[in-house]
């Protein structure tokens, strides 16, 4: 076995070594054959000749013995190799084309998958992640912390249950106080990841006990790194947040961001310190369900089991607290997309466009293959002369198929620069809010080992129709000069037209169709006007302001920026809708007061300034807008929208009617036009609206509509707030339709990657129909060439030969249609609003596909009609 | 001799040469005198299928080559068995001889 192998090894590394050897040995035994021979007396001349005649040629003898050196395979495939090397040096055309589409094909499917992978497929930096989960309650994805306690304390599935909550703090950083992004974090939230350290250590449940009284911190890799430089020395350090001195106890490695995929925080706090860094606790409220929980299941138990075992304990509880606990679930999701609530959508637009990509890599091969097979054709005579050389046709195809892996190969590592190149891109990305969101979707050896597969796959796949073609050639004909044609009307190969066109027709459906999805989710009524409209936020508790100074602060900088050069308007607000930061609260009717669950209605909430709804540019129903009069002796007032109004009454023309709000009774002031207030692809949903004069909050953010331009307005605002407050850190500055960049996000994304594969797949298609367009009229140029002798019209002669290719076309697109049609609930998954029963889509759509038809045909016909008989009957 | 020389089943080529070099080491032209003389040329053994069979034999260690100085000294190539030639040797002998023996049954059947 060894001695195989060496004597193989040696085969091919010293290869000429043995070929002298062998070649001195074959002399050798002629010589001494022929030696045989002179001593029987027989002459020189007779004795060479009959020697040789007895050993056989020495070339002949040599062949076969080198390939008894058993690497005859391995030396055929290099011949193949280096044959295909010359081969497609020859046609740069071609395979620059073959190239660039496998690129782009391949590509599009690697970079899907990385997203695919590094957001679903790829387990947590943990070990044993998969034991991790999130507990995620029966609506939304938070808990009240006593529940949280109760949940630890009661149960016996988990070997540790903690809790997480996103949460701003404010950092001193000399003088001023900027906002960073965290988590507050139980005790045992380290210890149930197992995640190590970089620096010093993590804090754990003896540092989380005392109230108030944990002043500890854990610093990311990212926030050491930038904002203290890398000191190695930060352990034992104290930082300054919300005005307390915290202690930092350590750093976390690089890589590590906690329990959530897309949020990036800078630091950790014990949870004890809830009511330090919020301005108010709610560690002991059973009605505020603030707090995200995960677990580690015990070995042996499934998540299954678990969630069995779980439900007495959420029984009790709604049992002991009924008032908020009735109907209590817990469920176990993967952890990392904040439960199913958003990991449903990512999944299923990811998948969506690995989908997509693998449609465009498949028309890229179609049309591969069909370039490819026109070409094999050409090289009939090439082909001819090897196997009457005696190339068996196995070795042929097997050569073809070499080529085409090249190209495949080729492809793929062009494929792999470019989508290296795009994911760190899209990893770079940061959205353009303070909110810290990233996504790392940066390739790792799963990545590239579906590069390969896919690449080979391809390579395979559109290689095996030039390989099928050359099994076929019968030499004689090419020898004898005449061109090579099957005699059959219909071959496989003339499916691959259809199928490309069938492919680009859904592509370019399913663009268009999310691009008029997108145009519709842009005209959805937002119940406010964006345009022209600039914003500029701060948060005034973080920077220790008390009540009584900031009221006065926000009411002077709304009087200083309503004389602005410009502003028609001004008001602030403690959020905006379809910013990052809502919250809600349940209101109930006026007579319900027992606060059941079935009466409640979950409301969106915000604290806005007189003069709001009219700088906002939202519309009043009925009733009127807040004034500086009401103040905190006037009662209790608020304004609602539509949708609350109809839920409570019934109608809209409520002013002056009553419900139990947050803080009680509550007059109602005014009803409002509904709205977006969470996301773009809400139901609609109940908001209530209370004064800023009866509820402070710190967290502001000033609205100015103006007729200057927004940016102008926006660096006002700043330049005001920062002459009244030099320390005071500002955020979110801009237009507001910047800020609504983020809302709109998602269904950008989507269209982006949609529209592009539908370019690529026009692309595809045209080089796909002008390949086969010109090569059906030069394999029939000397037909063409007898035609118009004898006196066809131009109409004619293209009929004749192009009207298969367009018979082809035909049955593509209609197939392509009813695909696309079929292919709507995956699209409408995707897309907001997408539905290809749009008139608009349903007319474009073919008539898109009948331009590119033409074009791209039209330059093989022009030459086709332009055809000199003369010459072409002489040619051939 | 007018008799038709007979052909060789496969495989049994290598026995031969096995056989051939248990008794000496030899030279590939001694090789192929050596089958002609002890056949007395019954046998139709191609000169040119003898080397590949002994470069195949070599690679798969039955057989060994050193190149040694021959009469006339020049240089030549010879072969001898190695102990694994010779262990497959035993083997191929023995499972030709069960082989003819069958066949030798079958056909000798009324």
């Amino acid at each position: 076995m060894l001695t195989d192998i060496w004597y193989r090894l040696q085969a091919i590394f010293r290869r000429d070594r043995l070929d002298t050897d062998l070649d001195e040995e074959l002399r050798w035994h002629l010589e001494h054959e022929m030696e045989k021979y002179l001593r029987s007396g027989i002459p020189e001349d007779e004795a060479k000749r009959r020697a040789r005649l007895a050993l056989g040629g020495i070339p002949q003898v040599s062949e076969q013995c080198r390939n008894s050196r058993g690497i005859s395979a391995l030396t055929e495939l290099w011949q193949d190799i280096r044959y295909g090397f010359r081969v497609l040096r020859k046609s740069p055309a071609l395979t620059s084309v073959a190239i660039i589409s496998l690129a782009l094909g391949i590509g599009a499917n690697t970079t899907a998958f990385s997203v695919v992978n590094s957001l679903i497929l790829r387990p947590l930096p943990f070990p044993s992640s998969e034991r991790l989960v999130f507990i995620q309650p029966a609506k939304g994805t938070t808990h009240s912390f006593p529940n949280y306690r109760d949940l630890r304390d009661r149960n016996n599935v988990f070997s540790g249950v903690a809790g997480y909550r996103v949460t701003v703090m404010g950092l001193d950083t000399g003088g001023s106080s900027q906002r960073i992004w965290g988590y507050l974090a139980t005790g045992n939230y380290f210890e149930v990841l197992s995640a190590t350290p970089l620096l010093g250590r993590f804090f754990g449940p003896a540092e989380d006990r005392v109230r108030g009284g944990s002043p500890y911190a854990v610093l990311s890799y990212g926030c050491w790194k930038t904002r203290f430089g890398g000191d190695p020395g930060i352990v034992g350090r104290t930082i300054h947040l919300n005005g307390l001195a915290y202690s930092v106890l350590g750093v976390a490695a690089k890589g590590f961001q906690g329990t959530e995929l897309f949020y990036w925080p800078e630091v950790w706090v014990p949870m004890s310190m809830q009511a330090q860094i919020e301005s108010f606790s709610w560690l002991d409220e059973p009605a505020t369900f603030n707090t995200m929980l995960f677990g580690r299941l015990k070995d042996g138990i499934t998540g299954r089991e678990a969630e069995a075992r779980m439900k007495p304990i959420a029984a009790d509880l709604a049992k002991e607290r009924p008032r908020w606990n009735d109907g209590l679930q817990f469920k176990l999701a993967r952890l990392g997309l904040v439960g199913d609530t958003i990991r449903g959508p990512v999944a299923a637009f990811t998948t969506g466009v690995l989908l997509l990509a693998g449609l465009v890599l498949l028309a890229a091969c179609a049309n591969l293959a069909s370039l490819l097979a026109a070409r094999t054709a050409d090289r009939h005579k090439e082909l001819a002369v090897r196997m009457s050389l005696g190339a068996g046709r196995g070795r042929i195809a097997r050569q073809l198929m070499t080529e085409s892996l090249i190209l495949a190969c080729a492809g793929g590592i062009a494929a792999c620069g470019l989508s290296v190149f795009l994911l760190r891109l899209l990893s770079q990305w940061r959205a353009p809010l303070d909110f810290p969101v990233r996504f790392n979707v940066e390739p790792d050896w799963r990545v590239f080992l579906f590069t390969c597969i896919v690449s080979i796959s391809s390579g395979l796949l559109f290689g095996l129709v030039p390989a099928q073609r050359a099994w076929r050639t019968n030499p004689n004909p090419a020898l004898k000069g005449m061109p090579a044609g099957s005699s059959r009307k219909w071959a496989l190969r003339d499916l691959l037209l259809p199928v490309q066109v069938t492919l680009c027709c859904l592509l370019v459906m399913s663009s268009l169709v999310a691009l008029r999805g997108l145009q519709r989710a842009l005209e959805i009524p937002l119940g406010f006007e964006p345009a022209g409209v600039a914003v500029a936020g701060f948060d005034l508790g973080l920077a220790r302001y008390k009540k009584p100074q900031g009221q006065a602060f926000q009411r002077a900088i709304l009087d200083e920026v309503a004389r602005m050069p410009g502003v028609t308007a001004a008001a602030f607000a403690n959020s905006v809708p379809l910013s990052i930061d809502q919250s809600s609260m349940s209101v109930f009717p006026e007579e319900v007061t027992d606060s059941r669950p079935s009466a409640r209605i979950d409301t969106t909430v915000y604290e806005v300034s007189p003069g709001y709804f009219r700088t906002m540019g939202t519309g009043l129903l009925s009733g009127r807008d807040f004034s500086w009069q009401d103040d905190e002796k006037s009662p209790r007032i608020a304004v609602i929208n539509e949708i609350l109004a109809r839920k409570l009454f019934g109608r809209t023309d409520v002013a002056g009617r009553r419900f139990r709000g947050p803080g009680g009774l509550t007059e109602i002031v005014g009803v409002v036009q509904s709205g977006k207030y969470v996301s773009l692809t809400e139901e609609p949903r109940a908001a209530l609206f209370r004064t800023a004069t009866q509820t402070y909050d710190g967290t502001t953010v000033v609205i100015a509509r103006t007729s200057a331009p927004e940016s102008q307005t926006a660096g006002g605002l700043r330049r005001v707030v920062a002459t009244r407050d030099p320390t005071l850190a500002v955020q979110g500055v801009g237009s507001m339709s910047q800020m609504l960049g983020f809302a709109y996000f998602p269904a950008r994304a989507a269209t982006v990657a949609l529209s592009v594969f539908g370019m690529l797949a026009i692309m595809l298609a045209a080089t796909g129909i002008y390949g086969t367009a010109a090569y059906a009229i030069s394999r029939r140029r000397r037909e063409i060439g007898i035609r118009m002798a004898i006196g066809a019209q131009p109409r004619q002669i293209l009929r004749v030969v192009l009207g298969r290719t367009f018979a082809l076309l035909l049955a593509g697109s209609i197939a392509g249609f009813f695909l696309g049609l079929a292919a709507d609930p995956l699209l409408a998954s995707v897309v907001y609003q997408a539905s290809p029963n749009d008139p608009w889509v349903m007319v474009a759509v073919p008539l898109a596909m009948a331009a590119v038809a033409l074009l791209a045909a039209s330059g093989p016909a022009r030459r086709a009609l332009k055809i000199d008989p003369i010459y072409a009957l002489r040619q051939e | 001799m007018d008799q038709k020389r007979l052909e060789l089943p496969q495989g049994t080529l290598d026995l031969l040469i096995l056989k051939t070099l248990a008794i000496q080491p030899l030279h590939g032209w001694a090789v192929s005198e050596r089958l002609q003389q002890v056949s007395t040329a019954a046998l139709q053994i191609g000169q040119g299928s003898l080397y590949p069979a002994l470069h195949r034999l070599e690679r798969r260690g039955w057989i060994k080559a050193t190149w040694g100085a021959s009469d006339n000294n020049r240089r030549a190539k010879f072969y001898e068995l190695t102990r694994t030639g010779r262990k497959q040797l035993e083997i191929d002998t023995e499972e030709w001889r069960r082989l003819t023996v069958v066949v030798g049954q079958v056909l000798d059947m009324a």
